[in-house]
């Protein structure tokens, strides 16, 4: 049986960045965080902590809307 | 009176953007100061490829504006960029973030740049320096 190592530095990984709010502009990064269908990936998947998931999930409705990002592909 | 910090970032019909550039940002900045605001900072993002069609468009050309305005003058100049006939979509933000960058003298009044990286970055290390050498001066 392999336990899986929990790992005490890891963070969510705007925190680890040192972003602060996260920026609708930065497509790149954003894309990262939506599945290959621009589906939004959970909390659990991204592994970001509640303040960035938020800031996160407004931005990629942001980015959609100016066409930044698809809706659905 | 409330003057806020924001972003707006207009998406702009390629068939004028190419042709008439000039216009359009006049337009734009006319619309911007007709309503009391003041323009910190532009820049023009090169033309892409929409993820997805607007109003039959398939690509557009992008500018970001950094501006000064009031609070009560956002919806009508929101109204203003969507009757406009450039813009084909525009999505204004409040940015706390640039009031640092301001106090720190970048507002040189409109600043034309082509870059797509945003200068942001490298003010916010700076801002941060500073907060450094103040923490250890308290210290010492």
């Amino acid at each position: 049986m392999s336990k899986r190592k929990f790992n005490k530095t890891s963070k969510c990984r705007f925190c680890r960045m040192g972003i602060v709010e996260v920026d609708y502009k930065d497509i790149q990064n954003l894309q990262k965080l939506t599945t290959t269908q621009g589906k939004l990936f959970s909390r659990k998947r991204s592994g970001n902590c509640a303040h960035h998931q938020h800031s996160v999930k407004s931005s990629i409705k942001r980015a959609r809307f100016m066409s930044l990002l698809p809706y659905v592909t | 009176m409330n003057l806020r910090m924001y972003e707006g970032l207009f998406l702009i019909d390629n068939a004028y953007a190419s042709t008439e550039w000039e216009n359009v940002v006049k337009h734009i900045q006319d619309v911007l100061q007709k309503n009391g605001s003041e323009i910190l900072k532009t820049e023009k993002w090169g033309e892409k490829k929409l993820a997805y069609k607007i109003k039959g468009h398939k690509r557009g050309t992008y500018f970001l504006v950094h501006f000064n305005a009031n609070n009560s003058a956002i919806t009508t100049i929101r109204r203003d960029f969507q009757l406009s006939d450039y813009v084909v979509r525009s999505l204004i933000v409040r940015d706390d973030k640039i009031e640092e960058l301001s106090q720190i003298g970048l507002s040189e009044v409109p600043v034309e740049k082509d870059t797509t990286k945003m200068p942001e970055i490298a003010d916010t290390v700076l801002s941060e320096s500073s907060d450094v050498s103040v923490k250890v001066a308290d210290k010492v």
